[in-house]
């Protein structure tokens, strides 16, 4: 178990430099193995960070309210991944897709690395350099680049989720769109209900 | 026919199932504009990402201003 655990830990490393290099061709391959233990890796290391944000949003060092907040989190975050799986799997099958759950779970899991990437990008600048930002030069000119390197991430999210269901489901872009319409107003109200409850003000989907 | 070019051989029909696994995608008469972006996408994209990007976020701060401000200020407090 620990074996499988630490190779899939690295195939994760090498699999998220692919993602940067050479996004299809790494979803491609990434489908095909659908190696389970690769997501659990992944969810591993997404545990480390709601660790560090329990820590920083705490600001504390209280045994009770630091395991509460990162149970509370780390919860939400796997009921909006595993209501994003189901729900792009039944959808894409609807619509005539051919892959296996277990091929959408791996490949979704891999989507949230950028978010992951996002939330310590966001968590950083906030602990080196707090809001509120100031009308200044300084201040616009960092704002400009933040909303830049954001929707750079954003625009990665996008393209990783397309490649879901272009190789979990083999499904073309018109299908694609119509199970992303399908989708992305159910995880909206999911994320509205985790604003409302006080739990993520950006949703970590 | 050799070890070697039975190997190659089997590694050509493994690539080729892969790619003929998925229909090309076509778009009608916008299929070469498709062909053109996703070719861009599929080796390094970030190139074409951080411009896209940037034109965005200069785009916004042209549209509303020093509000951008405020707009980081709240994403900045979203994690």
């Amino acid at each position: 178990m620990v074996d499988n655990f630490l190779v899939a830990i690295v195939s994760v490393a090498r699999t998220s430099v692919g993602l940067i290099m050479r996004p299809y061709e790494t979803y491609r391959r990434l489908t095909q193995k659908a190696n389970l233990w690769e997501a659990l890796s992944i969810w591993v290391i997404l545990a480390i960070y709601f660790a560090a944000v329990s820590l920083v949003k705490t600001a504390a060092f209280l045994p009770f309210y630091l395991s509460r907040q990162f149970i509370v989190i780390f919860s939400a975050s796997v009921g909006g991944y595993l209501l994003a799986t189901v729900l792009l799997w039944v959808s894409a099958r609807i619509l005539g897709g051919k892959g296996s759950l277990r091929q959408v779970a791996v490949a979704w899991a891999y989507t949230l690395i950028p978010t992951l990437l996002w939330f310590w990008f966001a968590m950083l600048l906030w602990l080196i350099l707090p809001p509120p930002r100031t009308t200044s030069v300084l201040g616009i000119g960092f704002s400009i680049v933040f909303i830049a390197i954001s929707t750079a991430i954003l625009f990665w999210k996008i393209l990783l989720s397309y490649l879901v269901l272009r190789f979990g489901m083999r499904l073309d872009l018109l299908r694609i769109s119509i199970a992303f319409a399908i989708v992305i107003p159910i995880l909206t109200f999911y994320s509205v209900v985790m604003f409302r409850m006080g739990i993520f003000k950006v949703p970590f989907i | 026919m050799t070890h070697e070019t039975n190997m190659t051989y089997s590694k050509f029909v493994k690539r080729w199932e892969e790619v003929v696994d998925i229909p090309p995608q076509t778009l009608g008469p916008l299929t070469p504009y498709y062909k053109k972006i996703v070719r861009r996408l599929k080796v390094m994209p970030w190139p074409e990402l951080v411009f896209c990007s940037l034109v965005l976020a200069i785009g916004l701060y042209l549209l509303i201003g020093s509000a951008i401000t405020f707009l980081v200020s709240l994403l900045q407090k979203g994690f």
